[in-house]
């Protein structure tokens, strides 16, 4: 919690002969992340990068034989449905046995199609080029085989005056006019440059006899039948892909396993008769995986753990409860934690969804997103797609509680006043009880954002601790506490002067001198205090102290974007009911009936606007709050994401 | 003749009137100004995007920074009405 997981560094080395079995139990463990070996100048002589084992090709050429099925078939393992677990020694046997049939019946389905498309686009490009032919009464031959004479084909803006004699058609029937022209072969120039002078453009004659129109139908014709004969083709691909999505996973996920497992050596340092290998594992597991290479090795294996020097080489592995392990998507958006510092996305699982309910308190809303993130559940299978719908489960649910609180269900309200400040604008003039408490909810969210930021400042002050060393470590402390002493020293200033609801009023207090008070006194202490604090880390961040204020009163969209989208939905609610259906159900007519179903469009449509609008703007806005305001106090990021050397197996089973 | 009374809420309603101006044209120019900014960023991010799929939610984030423009406008305009 509030740190990534403890990692230990090992360094393992054994003889060559053993290191197809470390390979192995290594992948089964699927815990140890490999450090890659770069051969360098300064690496010790003799050390070389090792071969892939035995077997590496051959694996490698099936899986890419696989994935071409899968990719003929449009199969993604990633959205593939988890059945049943096929054993592995089945599905080794049906590679050898299964896999040439499938992939010769699927390359030849997915030859044939591209065949067949090319030869429709053919047959259209075909048609294409006869239809402005359709438009003269003349079969094709009659167009060529000329000794004499000279045939004009092309589209014309408008007819033209040919000054010499001539066989000449005009048409307008189709897009850009088609006219014919036919002149003795000694006026051909002349009679070229008076139709290009009004805007001829030539087009060929195609290379066909008979009818234009005949001919056109034909090609069409043509298409339409190989359409149906592509479409028969994707049945049969839908068949396999029905029947054998199963199998083609199962292989691939194993056959990824084999070249990962063969490949592995790539990674290592070799000498001439051992390997050394640098990795990183969970602290919890260190001791387990060491007892089993050992024993599976029979001693012949050598283990030592290394120090940590140097924290941003660590990989990083998220230890969160449960329910905060979906904001680790949002997390990984910005930037995963380094090693040393704090993992806040506890901090984020916990007021991500109270900002969200804050923006979109509402039963109605909420409930659909709930159901939503529910129901995308079936067409989103990958693991981040996964993560991100529990992210908005948990959001609207949040989103729902603060619709009760606030007593809102799509821009209605509920039974019961607003339990904390109410947002019912006065729209159409339905608004009941005391109407919108604007200002107290405003003051609410500064209060959020000072507090938000507070702690962030505060987090600051601890990572500074953790991340640097010696000196800095001082100035940074320092720098965040000047950073906390401007923006507390600004509060104190302008509550002294000013008295606001719901903070403190100090505008009583004793008066020390020239019209200041003792926060006036203290506040400016705290101020001044602070800019020295920040500028004796760096000078040129004072240029930055406005964004204290930016901050703070950034925080205000929590209430700014709610009341908007509580806004809309009255507005719709207003529009809807109030003047469309309303007014017609006193006395129902016939145009009344067409009026009340408009009235009913609008309102879904509006809902619908209202609630993708919602959902935007909560979670974009809540998020943005978190990453702009809140980590830029703390945050450093950048650590390497923590990818253990093996799989979880999903669809095969040893 | 206008007595005291009428001109007073004549002063009253047109002071009404122009906070309601005052509050269009807060959330107005800030939206344009938002638009102005998100214009480049909203581009750039587009493109970013298109190279690469995973920059995509910090394409997001970094197109939607200038609404805090429009933000302060939408509370400077509450903040006249109520």
């Amino acid at each position: 919690m509030l740190r990534p997981e403890r990692m230990r560094r090992l360094l393992i080395a054994a003889p060559k002969s053993e290191i197809d079995t470390i390979v192995r139990e290594l992948y089964r463990y699927n815990v140890y992340h490999i450090e890659d070996f770069v051969p360098e100048s300064e690496s010790p002589e003799g050390l070389s990068i090792g071969h892939p084992l035995s077997g590496a090709s051959d694996a490698a050429s099936a899986l890419i034989k696989v994935r071409a099925i899968e990719n003929a078939c449009g199969i993604d393992p990633e959205n593939v449905e988890i059945k049943e677990r096929l054993p592995v020694s089945k599905v080794r046997e049906m590679i050898r046995t299964d896999l040439p049939a499938i992939q010769k019946e699927a390359e030849d389905l997915v030859g044939s199609r591209s065949r067949l498309e090319t030869r429709q686009k053919e047959h259209e490009q075909r048609a294409r080029e006869l239809e402005p032919f359709t438009a003269v009464p003349l079969d094709l031959e009659f167009y060529r085989g000329y000794t004499r004479f000279t045939v004009f084909t092309g589209h014309i803006p408008h007819d033209v005056e040919i000054g010499v004699p001539n066989e000449k058609y005009f048409s307008d029937r189709v897009a850009g006019n088609m006219i014919v022209v036919v002149v003795q072969n000694e006026h051909r120039e002349e009679v070229e440059r008076t139709l290009l002078d009004a805007g001829f453009q030539a087009i060929p004659v195609p290379e066909e006899t008979g009818a234009p129109a005949d001919r056109l139908k034909a090609h069409l014709e043509e298409a339409q039948r190989i359409e149906s004969e592509i479409a028969a083709i994707n049945g049969k691909v839908a068949g396999i892909r029905e029947k054998r999505t199963d199998f083609l996973v199962a292989c691939d996920e194993l056959l990824t396993a084999d070249v990962e497992r063969a490949e592995a050596p790539l990674r290592f340092a070799t000498t001439e008769e051992t390997f050394i290998t640098e990795g990183w594992v969970p602290e919890d597991r260190a001791d387990r995986i060491r007892d089993t290479l050992e024993k599976a090795t029979g001693g012949r294996i050598y283990i030592e753990e290394l120090e940590i020097d140097d924290d941003t080489a660590v990989p990083v592995e998220y230890e969160n409860p449960v329910f905060a392990k979906p904001s680790q998507v949002l997390m990984d958006v910005y930037a995963r934690p380094r090693y040393s510092e704090i993992d806040p996305t506890l901090l984020l699982a916990i007021v991500f969804p109270i900002f969200f309910g804050m923006i979109l308190g509402d039963v109605g809303y909420g409930t659909v997103l709930l159901l939503l993130s529910l129901g995308l559940r079936k067409f989103l299978k990958g693991e981040g797609g996964r993560m991100l719908l529990n992210v908005l489960s948990i959001a609207s649910i949040s989103s729902i509680i603060f619709g009760i609180l606030y007593s809102e269900f799509l821009g209605f309200s509920l039974p019961w006043p607003a339990l904390i400040f109410s947002r019912h604008l006065n729209i159409g003039g339905a608004a009941g009880g005391h109407g919108p408490q604007v200002v107290e909810l405003m003051i609410l969210a500064i209060w959020i954002g000072i507090l938000h930021i507070t702690l962030g400042r505060i987090l600051g002050v601890l990572n500074a601790r953790k991340l640097y060393h010696g000196k800095h470590v001082t100035q940074a402390i320092l720098s965040h506490i000047g950073w906390l002493g401007v923006m507390w020293g600004i509060l104190l200033l302008i509550w002294s002067f000013f008295p606001i609801p719901m903070m403190p009023d100090l505008t009583g207090l004793p008066v020390v001198a020239m019209g200041f008070n003792v926060s006036a006194v203290a506040g400016i202490v705290l101020l001044v205090a602070g800019v020295i604090g920040i500028a004796q880390e760096n000078a040129l961040e004072v240029v930055e102290l406005p964004t204290i204020i930016s901050h703070v009163l950034s925080y205000a969209r929590l209430v700014a974007v709610g009341l908007s989208s509580v806004a809309i939905a009255m507005v719709v609610n207003y529009i809807s009911i109030g003047m469309l259906i309303e007014p017609q159900l006193a006395a129902i007519t016939p145009v009344g009936v067409i009026i009340i179903i408009a009235g009913i469009l609008v309102f879904l449509l509006g809902h619908v606007l209202n609630t993708a609008l919602g959902l935007l703007g909560g979670g974009l806005h809540s998020i943005r709050l978190h990453y702009v305001e809140f980590f830029t106090k703390f945050y450093k990021g950048g650590g390497i994401k923590y990818n253990p050397f093996g799989m979880k197996s999903k669809f095969t089973e040893e | 003749m206008v007595d005291v009374a009428t001109t007073l809420e004549i002063a009253q309603a047109s002071q009404a009137g122009m906070s309601a101006v005052g509050a269009g044209l807060a959330v107005g120019l800030t939206g344009v100004g938002t638009g102005i900014a998100e214009m480049g960023i909203g581009a750039a991010a587009v493109g970013a995007t298109a190279e690469n799929r995973d920059m995509f939610g910090l394409a997001l984030l970094f197109t939607v920074i200038p609404e805090t423009i429009v933000i302060f406008g939408l509370v400077v305009a509450l903040l006249l009405l109520f």
